[in-house]
């Protein structure tokens, strides 16, 4: 199956900076994809060359099977939420939808009904006759992501969506992002600083640093991929509490345990320097042989924001 | 809405159109066209009442305010359309909304013309808001007529050629402090010869200088049929400056509109 | 005699020439005469009115080429005539007149002034600056008054515009604000 977009070493480069250098991956029709990066990493340079406003310096892509020297094409085919987009105050928000779908081909009456059904989808359809004056930066978003869908895009860019946004307002925003791949099947490409955002909706992640690709894959397997696991949690019975850190005090590979937190019995487990998933073995069966029952375990593996931070600061 | 109930009209072909009409109504109905529209008539009604109740008014004299009256609706009417030429692409850039427009299919020849259409709105409001004026001091010595078809041509002709520069100026800027600026000052060096003694005006060097300008070759050939009563194809020469400076730039701001219209030397990341 | 005779052929050959070259310069100014075809009109000021000059050779030979001149003057003292103003071709270049032969010329004048006016046409030769001009008659213009602007008429314009305007203006700026 085509995917929905490609890229194969796409670079974009201005006088002698390069924003973006020898980017290659590609996502599948229906995927939520994260893009991540640090400030500078090439995130809306990326975005602004996938959506054709900005020309890329070397490489190919394609978007929705449109390769990229048919730039008017691939703008038919996306919807893009630019960062930090403007909007005109003197228009209302039923106005400002009915000319952009006036400008993809709608007619007059088309375009109204458009218009007023995508209010309704983003829970605009009170303030629709009001000036955007007059809108919440929340409200602005939710219209920008409006625009985007006003032709029905296969592929859909969003740059920062949840930027400035209170947490009621994120929580919004992603919940319409999920609608968007649940209802129209269209890819996303979401591009933000929030973690949190991406191992909530995405399906895969990009990482990208100094205009480079850093790290590509599903959360969980950039989570492993760039950091070990750092600590346990286990839990014994009271009375072996002290005979538990007795004993994993005196394994390889342990650091210290000190006491958990909340529930009786609870033990913290660090692990000394960058561990893996067997880092515990040897602890668990001096547990065993110490006649120790374990009452639960659990491996508190790297999270994303681990992974992120390792990927980005190392480079 | 699937992509399968989209109805593609006949408009889309005319992107042109559908920017031009958006921007109208963000200019008239928006309320910034009319309060310019009411300056200017502000500005017209004290020179006309000024001249119309000078009781020492000869028939030249009165033939000179129909003709001062309508240098002024040109001069401010094209200026008009210079401003909003200027503010046209630079202050989208400044606005943040450019961006969204460049997604569209709409091609930026057609961004440009739609935009072009808006500021010529100005110069035609200008002039209408003029012709009331220009009837009332001209009827009794039969020189409405004149003065209209007059205005008509050489204003449309200078309102062309001046939005059509402010808007490669402002395709060029990268804010709308510098495109308003230098818009600004290059009408006031197109105005300057005006302002030139009448003795430098004369000579061939003089002369020169002034048929080259549109601005004052308009502003010459407007006066020769108004106060002079000259037939309209004897001063036509005159004409010329403003007829190669009206083609040029529209041709000038539909090549740099199609092919030079970014985001700006800040959409970086 | 015989020097006599030599002297009186001596003298009569350069007076022969001159004579000679005073016929081949053409017809002398006396015998150009200029004539209007009108000597008074009654006009109103604003108003364009045509006369025509004819100007005709009397002599035997072509004349050489010559310039028609309209020239206009105030008979009251004190009020300035600007010619360029009433005319705007005053000074026609007509070329040479066969003997016998006429020119017309028709005049398009504006009356830019009221009162009494003249108006007379010279014609004087291209070469040959030395003769005195032929003038035509002059025509007595009387230019009456005529109240071309009533200046009280323009206070509605001069206020109902901007006002028209003004009310366009606040009410989209009210319905707005609505929204």
């Amino acid at each position: 199956m085509t995917p929905a977009v490609e890229a194969d070493g796409l670079g974009k480069q201005y006088g002698s900076r390069v924003a973006l250098d020898s980017l290659t991956f590609s996502v599948a029709a229906g995927e939520v994809l994260g893009v991540l990066g640090p400030n500078g990493a090439g995130k809306t340079t990326a975005i602004r060359v996938l959506t054709t406003i900005l020309p890329a310096s070397r490489g190919r892509f394609s978007v929705a099977g449109v390769p990229h020297t048919r730039a008017a094409d691939i703008r038919r085919l996306v919807g893009v939420l630019p960062e930090s987009a403007g909007y005109p105050a003197r228009q209302t928000g039923e106005e400002y939808l009915r000319y952009f779908a006036r400008l993809f081909g709608y007619s007059r009456a088309s375009a109204r009904v458009l218009a007023e059904a995508l209010l309704a989808q983003v829970g605009l359809s009170e303030r629709r006759t009001s000036l955007i004056a007059g809108y919440s930066r929340g409200m602005r978003q939710r219209l920008g992501i409006a625009r985007a869908l006003v032709n029905d895009p296969q592929v859909v860019f969003l740059d920062e969506p949840t930027l400035g946004l209170d947490p009621a307002g994120q929580r919004q925003v992603l919940a319409l992002v999920r609608r968007i791949t649940a209802e129209r099947g269209a890819t996303v490409l979401l591009s933000t600083h929030l973690l949190a955002e991406v191992e909530q909706v995405c399906s895969r992640v990009l990482i990208l640093n100094r205009g480079r690709l850093a790290a590509e894959g599903t959360v969980s397997e950039i989570s492993r991929r760039a950091a070990a696991p750092r600590s346990a949690r286990l839990r014994v019975s009271a009375e072996n509490v002290d005979r538990a850190r007795a004993t994993l005090g005196g394994s390889a590979g342990i650091e210290h345990v000190e006491p958990g937190d909340g529930q009786v019995g609870s033990l913290i487990v660090m692990l000394d320097g960058p561990g893996s998933p067997t880092s515990m073995n040897d602890g668990l069966r001096a547990l065993a042989d110490a006649d120790v029952p374990v009452l639960s375990f659990e491996l508190e593996g790297a999270r994303l924001s681990d992974a992120f931070l390792a990927m980005t600061e190392e480079a | 809405m699937a992509a399968s109930a989209r109805t593609m009209s006949k408009r889309h072909r005319r992107g042109w159109a559908i920017v031009g009409e958006q921007e109208l109504r963000d200019l008239w109905l928006g309320g910034r066209g009319l309060l310019l529209a009411l300056a200017f008539s502000v500005l017209v009604s004290v020179i006309a009442y000024l001249t119309a109740t000078n009781q020492a008014l000869n028939f030249l004299e009165q033939r000179e305010s129909v003709n001062l009256t309508l240098q002024v609706a040109i001069a401010m009417g094209s200026l008009l359309a210079l401003l909003a030429a200027a503010d046209a692409v630079s202050g989208e850039r400044e606005r943040s909304t450019l961006e969204s427009l460049l997604l569209t299919p709409v091609s930026r020849l057609d961004l440009t013309g739609g935009k072009l259409v808006a500021a010529l709105s100005l110069w035609l409001a200008a002039f209408v808001i003029t012709i009331p004026y220009v009837w009332f001091l001209g009827r009794g010595i039969d020189l409405v007529a004149d003065a209209v078809i007059t205005g008509v041509v050489v204003g449309t002709l200078l309102a062309v050629f001046l939005a059509s520069l402010g808007i490669v100026i402002s395709i060029f800027a990268n804010s709308n402090r510098v495109s308003l600026s230098v818009s600004l000052f290059l009408l006031l060096a197109i105005f300057a010869p005006t302002q030139l003694p009448s003795s430098a005006q004369k000579g061939w060097a003089g002369e020169l200088l002034l048929r080259v300008n549109p601005l004052t070759a308009g502003e010459h050939y407007a006066g020769k049929i108004l106060v002079n009563g000259h037939s309209w194809s004897e001063d036509i020469s005159w004409l010329i400056s403003p007829i190669v400076a009206a083609a040029v730039f529209s041709a000038i701001a539909a090549i740099v509109g199609a092919r030079c219209i970014r985001l700006g030397r800040g959409a970086t990341e | 005699m015989s020097m006599c005779r030599a002297f009186g052929a001596t003298l009569a050959v350069p007076s022969v020439a001159l004579v000679l070259a005073a016929a081949g310069a053409g017809a002398t100014a006396s015998e150009i005469s200029v004539n209007v075809d009108r000597s008074q009109i009654r006009t109103q000021l604003g108003h364009t009115f045509v006369f025509r000059t004819t100007v005709a050779n009397h002599a035997s030979s072509t004349t050489g080429s010559l310039i028609a001149h309209l020239n206009v003057l105030s008979l009251r003292e004190g009020v300035e005539v600007d010619p360029e103003d009433w005319s705007t071709h005053r000074t026609r270049y007509i070329g040479t007149i066969p003997a016998g032969g006429s020119r017309t010329i028709t005049w398009k004048v504006h009356a830019i002034n009221t009162g009494r006016i003249a108006l007379y046409v010279a014609v004087l030769p291209q070469a040959g600056l030395t003769r005195p001009p032929t003038t035509g008659r002059t025509v007595q213009l009387v230019v009456a008054e005529r109240n071309t602007l009533n200046s009280g008429g323009i206070l509605p314009l001069v206020l109902g515009i901007p006002s028209l305007l003004g009310l366009i203006a606040g009410g989209l700026q009210l319905a707005r604000r609505r929204r």
